[in-house]
């Protein structure tokens, strides 16, 4: 196979594949993405459950309630991710308000609360002290409060 | 009763833990209803721990407290109840056969209510019921889903019996209301015996009881 051919082959299944992986990633429609939002935030309220339950028990799982925290810990990273342009109620049934686009900077100030109060959660957990873990469920329900009230529209 | 020379004479139709329960019930659903709206979600727990304690009792009540407490002495069967809505039923001080299926209706729903609220978590996990934790969030979700859903019903239920005591107020000219306030009911005379009431005995070991049920539930 002459090599100039070669190239040109390669270079066909290269673009092809690349546009195979637009299309893959652009897959994703605002209605998937609402979707794939909702179920992260279900996994953070099972987790935040778990840590609950845990830290209630009277012999408390430490190693189940740190997994959990690492949950909460990972989540309150990768949220300021579950938010892109164009997935807000005008693409279906959410009860992400319009004022999580509308006022960006308050947005990103309540998403950095609770980044800033997850990882001393996870903390606590690995300190297995209870009382420290007790307050430090407490502060990161605060910051998630502390959004839903603002960018969370009511349960109908 | 004011009218007449000679009123006619009036019975006890319930006793005093009955009346009591009743109207605790009302202003605690009133209360669990205002702290869910209003998101005061500690004082909701507190509000569905007594409307637990008053269920108890009453289900007590409804077996060892005063005659027209005892569901054996007021629930009939589906004939009588026919038979009640053909006219065929000398008034006795207590529930008449239709009122009783009411009550259960009621306190059965109310009893289901408290249990699914016992269960449920709350959509961020933070919120739960005492016994939350021995259930998946999943199922908790579909606990609190139902005791939302399950509320509406006795809203309608508790419509339902409200519409009941107007009827009997505006058109057969009987104030049932301020009977489950003092207890008595006039009847024509020689029909109606009192109610039998329990002994004060019995009515301590309820209380214990529910209080007794209420703590080892509620801690979780």
């Amino acid at each position: 196979m002459p090599a100039k051919l070669f190239r040109s082959v390669s270079a066909l299944v290269f673009t092809a594949s690349l546009f195979a992986t637009i299309q893959v990633v652009s897959a994703a429609t605002p209605a998937e993405l609402q979707k794939l939002r909702h179920d992260h935030y279900k996994e953070l309220g099972d987790a935040f459950k778990s840590v609950r339950d845990a830290s209630k028990a009277a012999e408390p799982d430490f190693a189940a309630l740190e997994k959990a925290a690492e949950i909460v810990n990972k989540a309150s990273v990768d949220q300021q991710r579950w938010f892109p342009k164009g997935t807000g109620p005008e693409a279906g049934k959410t009860r992400a308000l319009p004022e999580v686009w509308s006022k960006p900077d308050e947005f990103t100030a309540a998403q950095k609360m609770f980044a800033e109060r997850a990882p001393k959660l996870l903390a606590a957990a690995k300190t297995k002290d209870v009382a420290a873990i007790s307050a430090a469920f407490k502060d990161v329900g605060g910051a998630c409060k502390n959004c839903h009230d603002t960018f969370r529209a009511p349960e109908d | 009763m004011t009218e007449g020379a000679a009123p006619a004479p009036r019975v006890r139709v319930w006793d005093v833990p009955v009346r009591l329960c009743h109207w605790l019930i009302v202003l605690f659903v009133a209360a669990s209803w205002w702290t869910a709206e209003t998101k005061r979600m500690d004082w909701h727990r507190y509000s569905g721990y007594a409307l637990l304690a008053l269920a108890v009792f009453r289900v007590y009540w409804g077996f060892f407290g005063s005659s027209t407490a005892r569901f054996a002495e007021f629930v009939r069967g589906p004939r009588t109840v026919v038979g009640y809505l053909r006219g065929r039923w000398a008034a006795i001080p207590g529930h008449n056969p239709l009122g009783a299926l009411s009550v259960l209706a009621l306190l059965g729903l109310l009893i289901t209510q408290i249990a699914l609220g016992l269960f449920a978590v709350d959509v961020d996990g933070i919120e739960s019921g005492p016994l939350s934790t021995y259930v998946s969030f999943d199922t908790g979700r579909a606990a609190a889903d139902w005791h939302d859903t399950l509320f509406d019903a006795l809203l309608w239920l508790i419509g339902l019996h409200v519409a009941a005591v107007l009827f009997y107020l505006l058109y057969k000219k009987e104030n049932l209301v301020a009977t489950m306030v003092h207890g008595m009911r006039a009847f024509p005379e020689g029909q109606a015996a009192s109610v039998r009431t329990a002994s004060w005995v019995r009515l301590v070991v309820g209380v214990v009881l529910a209080g007794l049920l209420t703590w080892l539930i509620t801690r979780g």
